[in-house]
């Protein structure tokens, strides 16, 4: 449940962004392009956060009206184990003892909708963070030390849970449109685990960014599910992406080896934070994406 | 007129009222008793500060038999007293008791030596034991569980379906004078210990609550998977397991007060006492969840997208039709949720109050509709279903219908061109 500080949008001075390579913060800098928002995106060549020496290098940079927008982690691919969970959880650290230093006007901390458990249910903003996955746990706790360090700060903190982001420019290849797209351009056909039939809400990249956006200017504090409400199984996804594409695609069913959990989002909470923001939707997004993978395709880039 | 046989009613909120008319109704003269400045004295001149079909006109038949006064000396002279006070809760549905305690001080202060005192206040388990406790030993205490149900608590209280009473020990029997006048009211007496009617309350709320909840889920998988929840619950309504009575139909939460209230007792006697009450938990979840459906659908029609194009027309401010009580309600759930946006609303008898500058309320149901972009139908008032559909064609700038309650003919408005949202289907 998000509070606003502010009833009506107000600009923020400044923004940070930390981490500015990953596929949503390269969205956020559009985001804020477009928008006009004064921001400085600091990369992890810039500023290690797994580094001790990154407090003092971000204390030379954060002032006081700043409003950061945390999206450095250490995502499932680069490890899923207890080393990496150490090094997502130093990050914070580090950023934690920075607030105790040098205080900013906001934070966003963007986690991932990993934090809650993989059985099937309907997930609000208050369902437990039950996770058994190590990268959610990463979350859960980089949430609770990021929490208690804004509330010694007096730091008002949104912590946005994507859903599954996808989009033009996913550096990930996960399971899900971004790779369906992506083979379904290379190979000409899509991959499903058993008959694709979980459900699970696919969220665009600009709608993540939107909504952070959203959070910045009404200086928002509490907890936020990036999700459009509307859960596809993969099999839909499939047809879809094959859909959009426009030409025969074999879509190839894999024997199943778990078993089929969906993830569906109540999304009262947003809509009482942002009643108007309107999801993009999925065939909108799958044709954008459809579209920004061939041209990159075109142009050697993938 | 006061006499021996005199029954006393101490508290006139809503409980005490029609309770006390029920006694005047069944033949019994009546000193309803409330020093509360001006209540008394409204009450005799015929203003009620609530509402309930049938009470003014049993008013007008029985009023003869009531005196309505704020001097507590007079309970001095009935034998027999009831104690009516309702009990308030806050926003956490936690009761105030402290009013009612005060009120039973008093009218144990001027009660006369062996009067029967009988508790009809909503008060939690444990509540009468220790009140017992703490009474003078001349007067005896009894607690008559209240199923006083709004919009239909006259009817309900004149002609009830049965009394739970609550006593110190039930082998000693109800003395005659309060026994006498229950069989007045032609119903099965449950005597039973204070513990058990304070639980039997609670009981019987649990039960309507899981039924419910259990109907609003049922419900919502109609909507998404085709079927029609309307079809199912004459079904459901001729199995003798569930009942022609029971509470089938899909609405927006529970609301009122008094069903939160128990639940959060609930709650609070299994966590002191160390029992499982998740499911409590979980009907509480549900609950907002239901309350929520308007805020989605609205939504998800895409009324929503443009706060400055908007304007919505919401019939039906009360929680429930044939009361004028906002307790809980959804349509001010629903108001609180959009403040960006512009409403057009209308209630036969409940009020808006004030931190509502975005709402315009009117005096008429078709005044509230005229350039509305959607109507919201968030109680069933009857009066509703009088609407035709060319009268809302002839107002409406866009004709989309979010009618949770089915008031209107769904059939009959799809086919005129309006888009229609119920639940259960």
């Amino acid at each position: 449940m998000l509070v606003h500080r502010f009833e009506s949008p107000t600009v923020p001075s400044r923004i940070v962004l930390l981490g500015s390579n990953g596929f949503l913060a390269s969205q956020l800098r559009c985001t804020f392009e477009v928008a006009r928002l004064a921001y400085r995106a600091i990369g992890s060549k810039e500023v290690d956060l797994i580094d001790g020496a990154s407090t003092d290098q971000l204390a030379q940079i954060v002032r006081f009206e700043d409003a950061l927008v945390v999206t450095s982690a250490l995502t499932p691919e680069k490890g899923r184990d207890p080393a990496t969970l150490i090094k997502n959880l130093r990050m914070i650290e580090n950023l934690a003892m920075l607030l105790g230093r040098q205080p900013c006007a906001h934070i966003i901390y963007v986690s991932s909708d990993g934090v809650y458990a993989s059985r099937s249910s309907l997930i609000a903003e208050d369902s437990p963070c039950e996770t058994g996955d190590i990268y959610g746990v990463a979350h859960v706790v980089r949430e609770k030390m990021l929490l208690q360090a804004c509330q010694k700060a007096d730091v008002p903190l949104a912590i946005v849970r994507p859903g599954a982001i996808y989009g033009s420019g996913d550096t990930h290849n996960s399971y899900g449109p971004n790779r369906f797209v992506r083979t379904a351009l290379k190979d000409g056909k899509i991959v499903l685990f058993g008959g694709g039939e979980e459900r699970r809400d696919h969220i665009h990249v600009r709608d993540v960014a939107n909504l952070i956006q959203r959070c910045l200017v009404h200086r928002s504090a509490g907890v936020l599910n990036a999700v459009t409400g509307k859960a596809w199984s993969f099999r839909a996804v499939a047809e879809k992406v094959t859909a959009a594409l426009g030409c025969p695609i074999l879509i190839q069913e894999l024997p199943r080896t778990g078993t089929i959990t969906h993830r569906h989002f109540d999304i009262t909470a947003r809509l009482r934070a942002f009643p108007d923001f309107q999801a993009t939707t999925l065939e909108e997004g799958l044709a954008e994406t459809v579209s920004g993978v061939a041209n990159a395709r075109e142009e050697g880039l993938t | 007129m006061s006499d021996a046989n005199t029954i006393g009613f101490a508290g006139l909120s809503h409980l005490g009222i029609v309770y006390s008319m029920a006694a005047a109704a069944r033949g019994f003269s009546v000193l309803a008793f409330d020093e509360r400045l001006g209540v008394a004295e409204g009450l005799a001149a015929g203003r009620f500060p609530i509402s309930e079909p049938g009470l003014e006109d049993a008013f007008v038949k029985h009023h003869v038999r009531i005196k309505y006064s704020a001097d507590a000396s007079l309970l001095s002279g009935c034998p027999l007293i009831f104690v009516t006070l309702d009990v308030s809760t806050d926003d956490a549905n936690n009761s105030d008791l402290a009013p009612l305690e005060s009120l039973i001080d008093r009218v144990s202060a001027v009660a006369a030596p062996e009067t029967v005192l009988v508790l009809m206040s909503q008060v939690p388990p444990g509540f009468c034991r220790r009140l017992a406790c703490r009474l003078p030993a001349s007067l005896r205490l009894f607690y008559q569980v209240e199923t006083l149900v709004f919009g239909n608590a006259v009817e309900r209280a004149v002609r009830p379906e049965r009394y739970m009473v609550g006593c110190a020990e039930t082998d000693s029997g109800l003395p005659t004078l309060y026994r006498r006048y229950l069989k007045a009211f032609d119903c099965p007496v449950l005597p039973m210990r204070y513990e058990s009617a304070e639980l039997c309350k609670i009981a019987i709320n649990c039960f309507l609550v899981s039924s419910v909840s259990t109907s609003n889920t049922l419900a919502e998988i109609c909507g998404k998977i085709g079927a029609d929840w309307s079809e199912i619950v004459p079904a459901l309504r001729l199995d003798r397991r569930i009942g022609p009575h029971a509470y089938l139909n899909p609405g927006l939460g529970i609301a009122g007060g008094n069903l939160e209230r128990d639940l959060a007792t609930v709650q609070r006697l299994a966590a002191e006492y160390g029992s499982d009450a998740r499911i409590v938990t979980g009907w509480q979840e549900k609950s907002r969840y239901d309350r929520d459906w308007t805020l989605r659908t609205l939504h998800h029609t895409g009324v929503l997208a443009s706060p400055s194009h908007a304007s919505v027309a919401l019939w039906g401010l009360a929680y429930k039709a044939d009361t004028a009580s906002t307790k809980n309600s959804p349509a001010f759930a629903v108001l609180r949720a959009l403040p960006q946006y512009k409403f057009r609303a209308y209630d036969p008898q409940a009020k808006i109050g004030t931190g509502f500058p975005f709402v315009d309320v009117y005096t008429s149901a078709l005044e509230a509709v005229q350039g509305s972009t959607a109507l919201l139908i968030m109680t069933p008032w009857k009066e509703f279903s009088n609407v035709t559909p060319r009268e809302l064609i002839a107002r409406m700038a866009s004709l989309r219908l979010i009618d949770p309650y089915r008031v209107l003919d769904r059939n009959l408005f799809s086919e005129s061109g309006f888009e229609y949202h119920c639940l259960g289907a």
